[in-house]
């Protein structure tokens, strides 16, 4: 036979699931029907609250997402087919050469493809940039600057991380690429944009900057401060 | 039908739950919609995985929650996967009288906003819940109930006050 005590323990542990025997003894007790009801109001007080508004198109925006991640893969996987084609006439060096310096120009045409990277301030955690650095074998010895962005975003051939942060020579756009490997260090340009890829353990890297010089400079801030298994 | 009609369904029926619940666990509508890529990133790399379709929501949940905790274990302490020590579980702040439902529900210890998020969002029940936070029915049951009694009461004291 229920009591009152066990049926408002019920009753509060899950209000829509009340077994048989506890909505009979609601129906016998004056006082837990009353409980019931109450409990039944806040209930619908805290559906209510807990129903935030859902971004607009927020489903068709993870579908373009994880759709261009599986079409960029396929698109990789034609491109890699291509290029082997074209290393069977003209030689295995040629194929890396290119297969990274198309990496770099990738990253740079990402970069440019993401301008708010470069002007809003989201997820600044230096301590989460630590913990993406350290999940592809790095390890952040000084910071590297002030982080501003970090995101992460489809890229070719996957996911990456993308990353803004501030340095002497202005701002800095760092790609960690988990999974994914390139031949060789290799830099692009595109207009006055430059990116350099250099493989890591885990993955590949892509730094790009808005000029030859600064991509140096941060080239070399990043290899000083950030120690990467190779 | 192919799997990618599968799993563009699978979003469509579920974002909208899982980007409210990711919400109610951060707090931040930017992160929320991250933490959504990043779990539905994941699910499809795993997808082939999956061996029981029935309970997607639920694997959903747990890619979504491992998410979040990796993401924020070093923040928030108060994150716990197994069974916590009910004593050990701070109440709400008293002076959170004056708080509406919303900022009461956020005031929550996790151990105690998630089941009830889980509940309340993902219609699970104590068992399902239980397993999915690795712990045991009555745990929860145990932590649903303190919930409750907490914001009813923080709500009831906040209703006097307007009252007198």
């Amino acid at each position: 036979m229920m009591n009152c005590l066990e049926f408002r323990r019920l009753k509060l542990a899950d209000p829509r699931r009340l077994p048989e025997d506890a909505r009979s003894h609601a129906n016998d007790c004056l006082a837990c029907l009353a409980f019931a009801r109450s409990v039944d109001e806040s209930e619908a007080a805290l559906e209510r609250t807990l129903a935030v508004a859902v971004p607009e198109g927020l489903a068709d925006r993870i579908l373009l997402r994880q759709g261009g991640e599986r079409r960029v893969s396929r698109r990789a996987f034609a491109l890699a087919a291509t290029v082997l084609l074209a290393a069977a006439a003209g030689g295995i060096i040629t194929r890396r050469d290119k297969d990274s310096s198309q990496q770099a120009r990738l990253a740079i045409e990402h970069v440019l493809d993401e301008p708010e990277s470069l002007t809003t301030y989201y997820n600044a955690d230096p301590v989460r940039l630590a913990e993406i650095v350290r999940d592809l074998g790095g390890n952040i010895r000084e910071p590297i600057g002030r982080v501003r962005y970090i995101k992460r975003c489809p890229v070719e051939q996957g996911s990456g991380w993308h990353i803004v942060f501030e340095t002497p020579q202005g701002l800095a756009t760092l790609i960690l690429v988990a999974d994914r490997s390139i031949a060789a260090a290799a830099t692009a340009n595109l207009g006055r944009w430059t990116g350099r890829v250099e493989p890591i353990r885990g993955g590949y890297y892509a730094l790009v900057t808005d000029s030859a010089e600064s991509n140096s400079a941060v080239s070399r801030l990043v290899k000083q401060r950030i120690e990467w298994q190779t | 039908m192919g799997s990618e009609q599968q799993f563009e369904q699978m979003v469509r029926a579920f974002s909208a739950d899982l980007y409210r619940f990711a919400y109610w666990l951060c707090r931040d509508r930017f992160v929320a919609e991250d933490l959504l890529q990043e779990t539905f990133a994941r699910a499809w790399k795993a997808w082939r995985e999956l061996r029981e379709p029935a309970s997607v929501k639920a694997w959903l949940i747990a890619i979504l929650r491992n998410e979040h905790f990796r993401r924020f274990s070093r923040k928030q302490l108060s994150i716990v996967d197994g069974e916590p020590d009910e004593s050990e579980i701070p109440s709400v702040p008293s002076s959170a009288g004056h708080l509406e439902m919303e900022q009461l529900v956020g005031l929550l210890p996790l151990a105690y906003r998630e089941p009830l998020l889980l509940q309340a969002l993902g219609g699970f029940s104590c068992g399902e819940i239980a397993s999915l936070l690795g712990t045991t029915e009555g745990a929860v049951m145990t932590r649903l109930t303190r919930a409750r009694q907490e914001l009813r009461s923080e709500l009831q004291a906040a209703g006097k006050r307007k009252s007198a």
